[in-house]
């Protein structure tokens, strides 16, 4: 009885607040609204010159919450490796792998190393950019690290690369501190051509640094989980 | 002049720095976080002075607000910003000798992250910016919790995280809600805008705010993560999670009901809920036998101390509020830091084998005393000032209700007078021959808790400019946010 009671109680409290949040959520009327993105899309080949407006979005315009993005995902790989310290579990093979599967893989990473590159260097151009880039080619590192035993990460090097791509993107968004802008992650460089692989002025860098940055974190995560990143047996 | 941004700027660009700097110079990551502290102590005292001519509004990628986001450097985001530093700076020059363990240049890099999450939630005036420094709060907390890779700082981190992730997506909902229903992310914008919408869209927006932000405010029912994550966390991570993390959630929520939203129906419930929120730290508090526990419950009460003074809607309350932050991120880190040392040389949490401490450790045993103290609100410490104002203000609201209330928080200061004297007399008891170590604290980790201890002793002196600066806050944080002003 009391069960009843209580779903019933639930089902009322359910039902009023569907009816107080489907109108909020889902309105009638779907109007053309005035908001930011409309302005955005009128204004954006004018002022920031990028083929992909999203690119210019989340590099330019928002530029800053990307930075912060940049930072959550430094901040998940760090805290990773850091509560991953010394597990060693994961270092036991799922399969043994075999020639072919081997073979494969290796033809197969240069290629997407490739891929991820060509991703994140036309990210102002066409769908895509730093983001997926980087995961494209952290996951090509994970493939040979699932099919084959030998490789080991150069620790030392992807935390290099990943502090200064790091680096990189507030160095350059600390020129536009300069006068006469004087405001953070300014556009400097000219626009160029429009819809060439050089324009839309500092994005295409930015977004090669967001690149390294998210490529050699996923690949140190990756690396991590499984090779024990600290406190290394000597005989390793 | 001096740009804002590099108060969030540098500590990021040091915090990337250091995975590169540690492979030239292992162990020098400490001095490197250390002059980042010290960068931003310096601007955010410069930019204090300039603040007084008006907020200082600075665009980011030349695009003006809304398109682009904006930072608004108000008195709000420099007091707090000097606050972080002070505290962060304290707290690194204690974390060079007490933390030993673990990958030590990580927990530098986080830690200036967390500096700049905090630094960055006072200073934007984006909402989805704050969402973004939020979310680099809350990760950095919960790695932080879990840095000395015990079962219980696993443990806590692990519900840290589930809370925070929920509180987080509530928050970003609203969010979502914003933009769609008024196109845009600006702060100011917002304010002039949320007249216009509906108000089942605006109440269930600011239901949605409250209860995310409310979790890492830690608010009365959402609270049950914090005893655990700052109990089993380092002691100088408490320190900062009690000192201002939570306090700059807690004033960013208060910051976007007043001027944001223009909430100040809802204050009446965030009173209530915050007497709750103290009356349940502080019987809590009680009941610990664990010296961390009974800290992380009396910061419980002392959030909802602080959060039912700046939910008062009147200027005088919101001043009252800001000197309570003030008056607890001092006291509360001179806690939790003269505490670190006593748990490591007796090996100990449970304060019952403090017998005797204040022999071996006079200096600590004295500052934990006088930041107890001063907790309580007994005069002539800083706390008695904060605390009379707060009652002051809430008798001149002059409803019946706020009587109660202070009432209620009558209540809840003698009960936490009790336990934390409980606490005290049994550092002072005894003639030391019951502990078996030798040897006080190290010079570097009693140097910040004197400096903090000299603020909450020598504090009063500073009341007049104290007061200046808190009226100033309370001001903005009345004052309506509009785009037309900023430009």
């Amino acid at each position: 009885m009391r069960k009843i009671v209580g779903l019933l109680l639930i089902f009322g409290f359910g039902f009023y607040l569907v009816t107080i949040i489907g109108p909020v959520v889902f309105p009638s009327s779907t109007g053309e609204k005035a908001s930011v993105g409309v302005e955005v899309l009128k204004n954006e080949v004018a002022e920031v010159g990028a083929a992909n407006t999203v690119t210019s979005v989340v590099v330019l315009y928002r530029g800053f919450d990307t930075l912060g993005e940049v930072t959550v995902l430094f901040l998940a790989a760090l805290g990773l490796t850091l509560l991953m310290k010394g597990e060693k579990h994961l270092q036991a093979k799922l399969f043994d792998e075999s020639f072919i599967l081997k073979t494969g893989s290796y033809l197969l990473f240069p290629f997407m190393i490739l891929f991820g590159m060509y991703i994140i260097v036309h990210g102002h151009l066409t769908p895509g950019g730093g983001f997926p880039g980087g995961v494209i080619i952290a996951t090509g590192y994970f493939i040979i690290v699932m099919t084959s035993d030998v490789v080991r990460l150069r620790e030392g090097l992807v935390s290099f690369l990943e502090g200064l791509a790091g680096l990189t993107f507030i160095g350059l968004g600390l020129v536009g501190l300069f006068k006469p802008a004087d405001s953070f992650l300014f556009n400097f460089l000219s626009k160029g051509t429009f819809n060439t692989l050089l324009s839309a002025g500092i994005i295409p860098f930015i977004y090669a640094a967001i690149g390294i940055k998210v490529g050699s974190e996923l690949t140190g995560a990756v690396g991590n989980m499984f090779f024990s990143p600290y406190g290394r047996q000597k005989d390793a | 002049m001096v740009n804002p941004i590099l108060l969030i700027v540098v500590p990021l660009a040091t915090a990337f720095f250091i995975p590169i700097f540690s492979l030239i110079w292992k162990g020098g990551s400490k001095y490197l976080a250390l002059l980042a502290a010290l960068f931003n102590i310096a601007v955010a005292s410069e930019l204090l002075v300039k603040v007084k001519n008006g907020p200082i509004h600075v665009t980011i990628a030349g695009y003006k607000a809304p398109i682009g986001i904006d930072l608004l450097a108000g008195h709000l985001g420099v007091v707090f910003a000097l606050i972080i530093s002070v505290i962060g700076f304290l707290v690194l020059i204690y974390s060079i000798s007490y933390i030993k363990g673990g990958w030590l240049d990580r927990y530098y890099a986080l830690f200036l992250l967390l500096l700049a999450g905090t630094t960055g939630m006072v200073l934007t005036n984006d909402i989805f910016n704050l969402f973004v420094f939020f979310e680099i709060v809350c990760i950095s907390s919960y790695i932080l919790v879990a840095y000395n890779q015990d079962s219980h700082g696993l443990e806590a981190s692990i519900k840290y995280l589930i809370l925070g992730s929920i509180g987080s997506t509530l928050f970003l909902i609203a969010i979502a809600l914003i933009y769609m229903k008024m196109g845009t992310l600006n702060m100011a914008d917002i304010s002039d805008k949320i007249g216009g919408i509906d108000s089942a869209s605006r109440m269930l927006i600011i239901v949605l705010l409250i209860t995310g932000l409310g979790v890492e405010g830690a608010l009365f029912p959402l609270n049950s993560w914090l005893p655990d994550a700052h109990a089993s966390a380092p002691s100088t991570i408490s320190a900062l999670l009690s000192g201002f993390v939570i306090e700059v959630a807690l004033i960013v929520l208060v910051k976007l009901t007043y001027s944001v939203f223009h909430a100040t129906s809802i204050l009446v419930f965030l009173a209530v809920l915050g007497v709750t929120t103290l009356l349940i730290g502080e019987f809590a508090a009680f009941r610990q036998e664990n010296i961390k526990r009974a800290l992380a419950y009396s910061s419980i009460g002392q959030i909802g101390l602080i959060l039912f003074a700046l939910s008062l809607n009147t200027e005088a309350g919101i001043r009252a509020g800001m000197f309570q932050i003030i008056n607890h991120a001092a006291s509360k880190s001179i806690l939790f830091l003269a505490s670190g040392y006593m748990i490591l040389k007796t090996g100990s949490y449970l304060y019952k084998d403090y017998r005797g401490i204040a022999k071996k450790m006079p200096v600590s045993a004295f500052l934990f005393a006088v930041g107890a103290l001063s907790l309580i609100g007994v005069p002539p410490f800083l706390g008695f000032f904060s605390k009379i104002q707060i009652i002051m203000a809430a008798a001149a609201t002059g409803s019946v209700l706020n009587l109660w209330l202070i009432a209620a928080v009558l209540l809840g200061t003698i009960i936490e007078g009790i336990y934390f004297l409980k606490i005290v007399i049994v550092m002072f008891s005894g003639t030391g021959e019951e502990l078996s170590f030798s040897g006080g604290a190290p010079f570097g980790a009693v140097l910040p808790i004197i400096l903090l201890g000299l603020v909450v002793i020598a504090g009063f002196v500073f009341l007049p400019y104290l007061n200046t600066v808190n009226t100033s806050v309370a001001q903005e944080i009345v004052k309506h946010l509009s785009l037309a002003q900023l430009f």
